[in-house]
């Protein structure tokens, strides 16, 4: 039987292109392009090479605006099988609760689940919570952080980054796997694969395929709720000119100020 | 297992009291962001005159949990058990949500490293509550006991302040580095409660089977870092900024492209996808000053910027700006340090 493998993915607004408008300090998405959250791209890429080496069935699904199809077109167009967009007005305003949950009970009703893929975090929310709130709804164990995956005699094989070590992690299936922004180059689509997924396309559900009530989605079924956003204030700073002919004043300076300490070895 | 369930909103929010904060460990210690979790922590209780309480899940729990009572905390509530012994999930989340249902905290605080978050929002859903996460703001509304739990959003450019008024306990994970490690006093009164527990079997379902301990360079300590971009225009240049850096105590930096071009190691790279930094004094040697090296900096007290174009956008970022080429900059500052230290060792030597 085919191992049944799931990816989740966001549409973001592209981070390269993001413009923080310089007035008020508040991000200008208009501009920006929606792409494929990349480390969604590189858990994506964790999956299908796991599918080079053993049958496997890969199943996208997001939570997102209509137009967020694209991007799921996108990893079909890598080799992803099917794709599935939860799009709904009620799945609006949903923080990290509420998106997890809606994205389980998205994945409940496949028929089967094996292992669950998702970048560690999103660009454009960057908490690294949804994954673990999923996992946790569907009464799964997880490895987060993951740098790399394989899949040997039936265990998931995980090496997960830690701040002071590189921890592997070997689970039975099934299991969700969090993969690390930049730990694999994804693959490019091809023509072959692009065409195919064209043809598929991508098949919406909505609130009503999922069996949840309303008030448990979105901004309603969220506990969280963002109060103010104030701009953070720089630290002022005077860009004094410096010749190379005054560097032994700046020197001073700062060795007066402490900055620089002039620790004078025992001679 | 939770299922598939929503978060749900207390109607006795004040039966909910005390702070809890989460107790990572590694190798028989208690990791510094934790610590610093017992501080924020416990400044928020004493805000409120509520009790701060450390969870701590794993095995050998004791000397650990005396370290942790020398920081501040007024219990230590643990559980125990050979099959705790490394971190795993579903029964770490496990027993964090049975202290939860068991002592009712108002607040939950976890260090948001990479453990820390695997756990929260699992302990957030089984409790079916909210989680704000990677707080660099944390305070308290002394009347109504609302965790403010602010975090930077767009680029870092904006705080939010988040509230989780209805659901409990309010719960955040908080970027390490960012609070104070409080002083350890010894002799404090500290209650404890470790439990010896009996994990069940169902919930042990992934074995750590191995560990690889980073050998990187970790620049993030350093009181001085000097770093080099792509205007240094040669391997070389980090040799000469080594030199400076070692003059002055400090360790070399780097932007990424300098690191993807191969003229100096990755664990180098300050920035976005690279390290953040927070020394006394930053150098930035031939850097522009683009959005994604800036956030990885832009904390330092000082910043010395070194560009032969005066209009890179490093300037505005720096205290002093020395619009020169940086091999006539870089010696020139040298040469002034150990001038400087020459008088000093003439004063002492006379
Ligand atoms: C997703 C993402 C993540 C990224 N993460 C990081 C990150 O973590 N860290 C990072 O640094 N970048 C990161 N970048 C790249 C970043 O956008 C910039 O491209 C990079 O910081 C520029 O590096 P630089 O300043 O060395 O090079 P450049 O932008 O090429 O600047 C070189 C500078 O040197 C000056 N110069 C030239 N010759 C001399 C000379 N002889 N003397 C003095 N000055 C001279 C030039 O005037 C110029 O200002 C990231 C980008 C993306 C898209």
């Amino acid at each position: 039987m085919a191992l049944e493998i799931v990816v989740m993915i966001k549409q973001v607004p592209d981070s390269q292109e993001v413009e923080i408008d310089p007035v008020t300090k508040t991000l200008n998405r208009m501009k920006a392009r929606n792409v494929l959250n990349v480390a969604d791209d590189n858990a994506l890429e964790a999956a299908l090479s796991i599918k080079d080496k053993v049958d496997a069935h890969i199943t996208i699904v997001s939570m997102g605006p209509p137009m967020a199809d694209e991007a799921i077109l996108e990893c079909m167009g890598k080799g992803a099988d099917r794709g599935i967009l939860l799009t709904d007005r009620a799945f609006a305003g949903a923080d990290t609760y509420p998106t997890g949950l809606t994205l389980a009970a998205a994945i409940s009703k496949l028929d089967h689940f094996d292992m669950i893929f998702a970048g560690e975090e999103t660009s454009d929310s960057s908490t690294g919570h949804v994954g673990p709130g999923v996992a946790e709804f569907l009464g799964i164990e997880q490895i987060t952080y993951t740098q790399s995956v394989r899949f040997e005699d039936g265990y998931v094989i995980g090496e997960r980054e830690l701040e002071d070590g590189v921890e592997i992690v070997k689970a039975k299936p099934p299991v969700l796997i969090t993969v690390r922004l930049g730990s694999n180059i994804p693959r490019r689509q091809t023509l072959r694969k692009k065409i195919d997924a064209l043809r598929k396309g991508v098949e919406s559900w909505t609130l009503q395929n999922l069996g949840i009530p309303p008030e448990w989605v979105g901004f309603k079924g969220s506990p969280t709720v963002v109060r103010s956003m104030k701009t953070i204030k720089e630290k002022e700073r005077s860009a004094k000119r410096i010749t190379i002919e005054e560097i032994g004043q700046m020197v001073k300076e700062l060795s007066d100020s402490g900055v620089l300490k002039m620790e004078v070895k025992e001679q | 297992m939770t299922g598939l369930i929503n978060a749900v909103p207390t109607d006795k929010p004040d039966e909910y009291r005390n702070v809890f904060v989460f107790l990572e460990t590694r190798k028989g210690s208690v990791v510094k962001s934790s610590l610093e979790m017992i501080g924020i922590g416990r400044e928020i209780a004493d805000k409120v005159g509520e009790k701060l309480v450390c969870v701590i899940i794993g095995n050998h729990l004791e000397p650990m949990a005396e370290e942790a009572a020398k920081y501040g905390c007024d219990k230590v509530l643990g559980a125990e058990s050979p099959d705790l012994e490394d971190f795993k999930t579903m029964p770490y989340a496990h027993y964090a949500a049975e202290f939860i249902s068991e002592e009712k905290p108002n607040i939950f605080l976890i260090a948001a490293t990479h453990d820390g978050r695997d756990l929260a929002s699992r302990i957030a859903v089984k409790s079916r509550t909210g989680v704000t996460a990677d707080c660099t703001v944390i305070d308290i509304d002394p009347k109504e006991r609302i965790l403010l739990a602010n975090r930077p959003v767009y680029g870092e450019s904006t705080l939010a302040e988040i509230l989780c008024k209805n659901h409990r306990p309010q719960m955040a994970t908080a970027r390490p580095g960012v609070f104070k490690v409080p002083d350890r006093v010894d002799g404090k009164n500290c209650e404890m409660d470790i439990r010896k527990v009996k994990v069940d079997p169902d919930l042990i379902r992934k074995e750590i089977i191995g560990f690889r301990p980073k050998e990187e360079f970790d620049i993030t300590g350093a009181d001085i870092v000097v770093s080099g971009g792509i205007g240094l225009g040669k391997k070389e240049g980090f040799s000469m900024l080594q030199e400076l850096a070692e003059e002055l105590g400090g360790v070399v930096g780097a932007s990424r492209p300098a690191v993807d071009v191969g003229w100096i190691e990755r664990d180098h790279q300050v920035g976005q996808t690279g390290r953040v930094v927070r020394p006394k004094l930053y150098i930035a040697a031939g850097i522009s000053g683009k959005a994604q090296h800036i956030v990885g900096m832009k904390l330092s007290d000082v910043i010395i910027a070194i560009n032969t174009d005066p209009d890179a956008e490093i300037v505005k970022y720096s205290d002093y700006f020395i619009n020169d080429d940086v091999y006539n900059a870089i010696p020139a500052i040298l040469k002034e340090i150990k001038k400087l230290k020459g008088e000093k060792v003439e004063e002492i030597t006379t």
